[in-house]
């Protein structure tokens, strides 16, 4: 559904399509008749599509606007009834597009606009009218407020069931403490039995739109549920793209067709589609061509041997021309005729065009069109040796009939048909497939041998089933196949131009030809400007914000197409912290920055989590497939212009190869992440473990030792810091010098930052830093210690003053302090 | 060896030596060689098998490490303590000893461990175990023989002859031999036997008194106590010492353990191997010539017999030839099959033949 505030397009697509067809009952029908397409098969999920369409609307409208999204969504319980309110900071709504964007069922749509949009999503707005409408036969109530002005305005929005027309009840001022926005109030039969999944759907709102702040209220919560946002960043804009000629259905091209002001079908397809220039038109329009003219078949013009004679059958045609000019005409026809090892009808022509035109510079003799074309003729029969009165006789004389061996197609399709047979056929079979081919390459209409591809196919089989009859000699399908190739390869496109644009998108055939030679044409991938994603830093954002975890994740692979359409898979993972450890991951779904509520299994993220083998990544999944478990929440989004769902619902999506490949690219690369963590994790909680054991036997060790021998206890920290390979900060204090010991016994470059607090004014430092904070003195050094290295850091003091030191730059447990 | 006070002294320099590497800033760590076959050698001059140069090293680096050595010091405390009582003490004793003290991190999940550890120590202080006063829960190996001995003990010295004085069982070998003085002997040699069976057998036929031998009791593979007296005949008594075992390759450990040294002790070769000490049989070559009795080897014995073929201490002519060709016939006879020919074959015809052949009657 379009957002309220923008501009509806002109083009109403198949949903206007769709309430058409339904004029004959009321739409009240069509609505109770469909509402499990809507989204209102019941009073729970009812009130969540309600929320859900709303919400869209309202942030898509704000973005559009370019406000950060501060959106108030409220449910209340009026005994049987429920109110929704939903406020946004949009720009507002006047009274002349309110009816259209609340009014009218199904309007608007915006199923083939090539742009990122939630709107893609759901049916709209004004199902939700509607249904608070029927159920509770209360109006939609709609305050708006458009930016700079002092007063806002309130409207009451019925829809006349019969005619789908809305009608606007009330209409008058009022004030409004949002500076701007809009307000919309619903009240309907519903009730909360879907209480989780508004909460998801609001909460994975939220991660997925963190630049949203959203608030909800309903019945059920003590306290409003308030999801603040992460960033400042809007989304970035989206613009729209034309279609991509692989992504076109045949309907939207009729309509394209008929609503485009461009006349040839070559600037059509360069005005109206993305990636098509002159050349990719021009290899549209050649394949238009062969499918809709078909090729003409080439035949070999005759050798010298053949009784056949072009020279002589274009001088036959020529008359007045003069002796010398018709000799001329004649030869130099015959001549590049003759020079060409296979030639088609329009070929002919062209030759005979162009020797006309060299003739005529040299002669001045004018060879007008009808010479032209009897000259054509004639060379075309002496080509092909059919034609003229001959007509009466070929292709009367049935199959099996001899008069066809004086045919030169005959020996023409013998060959191509030989060379593309196996060389087992034997002769008879392979001369009676020649026949049989020629004699239906003769009954074709015109003399041009004009045949597509499907009919030559119907054709070849024809005549094979033929031969199998007469000649119990089999062409199998590889064969036939092979006959086929043989005879198209070496047909020629015709030189026709093709169609008007108009003419074609008056007939169906064409325009389904012209579909089909779109997508047989190699054409570039659609650019991805027309997509936004949310990007991999704002999707740990909003991970973050919404889950406290110890870890996350995220990346965003690049643009990829499927069928015409650009889109791009994000992927996130949050992991430990709050989130419960018991049971599988949490799955969180997106498409267009919309969360899917219903139907995770049916989905294809789902079936491509579940692929994955987590255990490689360092997380429990019992039998080594399935959703794992632990605890983390995956999340994923798909960004397209037309993401595929399995169902009008659009509640999951389909399983597309192309999509579920990048989703799988997409969660091992932020999973690859989460690996490294855990392992990490688990070395320092080993290390941890391990400097537990230690820190607690080496000093009973040293302990006993001292005892044995009779001497103090000696001071371990240095071999507890050697043994954990750790980093130790030991103070020595002689007189007024005050000494830390940095030692690194790690086999990595340690960057330490020390901050010695001081309750008496150091001086003489070595290098370092301080700062007189209120009496107490902040030493501050930044150590390079290469690994196995040491660093003294000294500075002198006066007195017995208190010392506490604080080290950063390494994790605590590789830390050993005794300062 | 050493004295008592020079035992406790070892044991406080280790502690020190432990407590001299935390005060550096040092990971606490103790050097042993290392205790595998392959890490054995000849010693040329003593003509034992003794310890080559690969050490490991317990260091307190590891979890595993640093709970040995915090062991190794609550034992090194009680074993110092003990030798300031005079008191003595068993292995088994020391491992349940363990639980009392106060730290659980100190305490031996098993008798292995602990046992493993008294043996670090004597490597590292260069003590015997028999001079921290630990001993062995029992001995069970026997004396008979011409032999007048004193022994000191507990209860004042006593004198007693290992055939005049003492019944059908002998003389009971005390858990420190060097407690033993010897006063007079009518001995030719020593007879060294690995069953006790085939010990009542030599005793009741009078073997002892009819060809003056000191017949001593192995019981399965020796105590150290056994090893060392029997160390003591050859050197300080100079007699020639005889093993009779099995005849199978056990039993030929058993024979290189009072010949070579064993492995997990190489470290006291010196004080108690025998290397002069011979090998009577069951040899192979008797299976075969004298047509015992007996059992096809085992695919453990098989596997024991080819490890033997790679043991330096086997690594002779004769073991080799007598290996390959146990392996070779398959079969493995025990000392008693020699009762298959009658109860005195054994004293009356094989020990005397066998002994013949050797030089030793």
């Amino acid at each position: 559904m379009t957002s309220f505030q923008s501009t509806i397009g002109d083009e109403e697509g198949i949903a206007e399509e769709l309430a058409e067809g339904q004029r004959e009952i009321s739409i009240a029908e069509f609505f109770e008749k469909n509402k499990h397409m809507l989204g209102f098969d019941s009073g729970a999920r009812g009130l969540v599509t309600a929320v859900k369409e709303a919400v869209d609307n309202a942030l898509d409208a704000t973005e559009e606007a370019g406000v950060l999204p501060d959106i108030y969504i409220e449910i209340e319980e009026l005994g049987d009834y429920y109110r929704l309110v939903i406020e946004d900071n949009g720009p507002g709504i006047t009274k002349e597009q309110l009816p259209k964007v609340f009014g009218k069922l199904l309007y608007g749509s915006r199923f083939h606009k090539r742009e990122q949009n939630r709107g893609q999503q759901g049916i709209g707005i004004s199902a939700a009218v509607l249904y608070s409408q029927l159920t509770s036969g209360q109006p939609a109530k709609i305050t708006s407020r458009p930016k700079g002005q002092s007063r806002a305005q309130y409207f009451e929005l019925i829809i006349d069931t019969d005619t789908n027309e809305p009608e606007i009840q009330a209409d008058e001022e009022t004030t409004w403490d949002r500076p701007h926005g809009t307000r919309i109030e619903l009240e309907m039969e519903a009730n909360m039995r879907a209480r989780q999944q508004l909460h998801d759907y609001v909460k994975h709102t939220a991660v997925v739109n963190p630049h949203a702040r959203l608030e909800l209220r309903e019945p059920g919560l003590d306290e409003p549920l308030k999801f603040e946002r992460a960033t400042d960043e809007l989304p970035a804009e989206t613009e729209e793209i034309r279609p991509h000629p692989h992504g076109v259905e045949l309907g939207a091209l009729i309509k394209m067709l008929e609503a485009t002001e461009s006349y040839s079908v070559s600037g059509f397809l360069q005005e109206e589609f993305t990636r098509v220039g002159k050349k990719t038109a021009d290899g549209v329009i050649d394949n238009f061509r062969d499918v809709y003219y078909g090729r003409e078949l080439s035949w070999s013009p005759p050798r010298a041997h053949d009784d056949r004679d072009v020279a002589s059958a274009v001088a036959d045609a020529v008359a007045n021309k003069g002796a010398a000019a018709t000799t001329a005409f004649a030869d130099g026809v015959a001549e590049t005729v003759g020079n060409n090892d296979r030639v088609t009808r329009s070929a002919v022509a062209e030759i005979v065009d162009n020797t006309a035109e060299t003739v005529e510079d040299e002669t001045g003799k004018t060879f007008g069109g009808t010479v032209r074309e009897n000259a054509v003729d004639a060379a075309w029969r002496a080509v092909t040796g059919l034609g003229g009165d001959e007509d009466a006789d070929s292709g009367e004389g049935g199959d099996g009939a001899d008069d066809a061996d004086a045919s030169p197609l005959v020996s023409d399709a013998y060959a191509l048909v030989d060379e593309a047979t196996s060389t087992r056929k034997d002769d008879e079979a392979v001369q009676a497939m020649a026949e049989a081919l020629a004699r239906r390459f003769e009954d074709l209409d015109g003399d041009a041998f004009r045949v597509t591809r499907d009919d030559l196919e119907r054709l070849v089989a024809d005549a094979a089933g033929f031969v199998a009859e007469q000649h119990d000699a089999t062409f199998g399908e590889t064969a036939r196949e092979n006959v086929v190739e043989a005879f198209w390869s070496r047909a020629r496109t015709v030189p026709d131009d093709p169609p008007k644009v108009k003419a074609i998108g008056g007939d169906r055939d064409a325009a389904a030809d012209l579909l089909e030679a779109m997508r047989t044409t190699d054409i570039l991938a659609p650019p991805t400007g027309c997509l936004a994603p949310i990007t991999a830093e704002l999707v740990e954002a909003g991970l973050r914000k919404e889950y406290d975890a110890d870890f996350y994740a995220a990346a965003t692979r690049d643009a990829d197409v499927h069928g015409g359409d650009p889109f791009i898979v994000e992927a996130g993972i949050a992991y430990g912290g709050e989130i419960p450890a018991e049971g599988s991951v949490e799955l969180l779904r997106f498409a267009n920055r919309v969360p899917l509520v219903y139907q995770r299994g049916a989905c294809a993220t789902t079936d491509v989590i579940k692929q994955i083998g987590w255990r490689n990544y360092g997380l429990d999944q019992p039998g080594g497939s399935g959703m794992p478990n632990g605890p983390a929440v995956i999340s994923i989004h798909v960004a397209s212009t037309n993401v595929p769902f399995t169902s009008e619902s659009k509640d999951a999506l389909a399983n597309v190869p192309e999509i579920e490949d990048e989703i799988e690219l997409a969660v091992r690369e932020a999973a690859r992440e989460l690996k490294s963590y855990l392992s990490k994790r688990r070395s320092m909680q080993q290390r941890r473990e391990k400097q537990d054991v230690l820190g607690r036997i080496l000093p009973e060790m040293a302990d006993k030792v001292s005892e044995v021998t009779g001497r103090p206890r000696p001071d371990i920290d240095g071999a507890l810091a050697r043994i954990m390979n750790n980093v130790s900060v030991e103070r020595e204090v002689n007189g007024e010098t005050v000494t830390l010991v940095v030692e690194n016994h790690s086999d990595v470059n340690e960057q330490l930052e020390i901050t010695d607090i001081v309750s008496t004014e150091p001086t003489d430092l070595s290098d370092g830093t301080v700062v007189d904070m209120d009496g107490e003195w902040f030493v501050q050094w930044k150590p390079d210690v290469p690994s196995g290295d040491e660093r003294e850091l000294t500075y002198a003091v006066d007195g017995d003053p208190e010392f506490e030191v604080s080290v950063g730059g390494v994790e605590t447990e590789k830390l050993t302090v005794n300062a | 060896m050493t004295t008592e006070s020079d035992a406790r002294d070892e044991l406080i320099d280790l502690a020190a030596d432990f407590y001299d590497q935390f005060a550096a800033g040092n990971i606490p760590e103790m050097t042993l060689p290392t205790r595998t076959k392959s890490n054995i050698q000849y010693d040329e001059e003593s003509g034992v098998w003794t310890y080559g140069d690969r050490t490991s090293t317990r260091s307190a680096n590891s979890v595993r490490g640093a709970r040995k050595l915090l062991k190794a010091a609550y034992t090194i405390e009680f074993l110092a303590n003990q030798l300031d009582d005079d008191r003595s003490s068993t292995l088994r004793e020391l491992y349940y000893l363990s639980e009392s003290w106060d730290n659980n991190e100190a305490q031996f999940s098993s008798q292995d461990e602990s046992n493993d550890l008294v043996e670090d120590l004597e490597i590292v202080t260069g003590v015997t175990r028999e001079d921290f006063h630990m001993r062995p829960e029992e001995s069970g190996a026997k004396v008979m023989g011409p032999l007048e001995i004193r022994e000191q003990t507990n209860r004042g010295d006593r004198e007693i002859h290992c055939q005049l004085d003492v019944g059908q069982g002998g003389y009971q070998i005390p858990n420190n031999p060097d407690t033993i003085e010897f006063l007079d002997n009518d001995a030719e040699f020593v007879l060294c036997v690995e069953t006790g069976g085939m010990r009542d057998r030599l005793v009741e036929n009078g073997f002892d008194e009819e060809h003056d031998a000191l017949v001593v009791h192995l019981g399965g593979q020796p105590a150290r106590a056994t090893r060392r007296l029997t160390k003591r005949f050859r050197d300080e008594l100079d007699l020639p010492v005889v093993v009779f075992t099995d005849g199978d390759p056990w039993s030929y450990r058993i024979y290189g353990s009072v010949a070579y040294g064993s492995i997990k002790s190489a470290h006291l070769s010196k004080y108690l191997a025998t290397p002069e000490a011979r090998f009577i049989g069951i040899q192979p070559e008797d299976i075969v010539e004298y047509d015992l009795p007996s059992d096809p080897l085992s695919d453990s014995d098989i596997n024991a017999l080819e490890s033997e073929l790679e043991d330096p201490r086997f690594q002779t002519d004769y073991w080799e030839e007598q290996i390959e060709l146990q392996l070779d016939i398959g079969k493995k006879s025990e000392q008693q099959s020699l009762a298959s020919r009658g109860l005195d074959f054994v004293t009356d015809t094989y020990l005397p033949e066998r002994l013949g052949e050797m030089g030793v009657l």
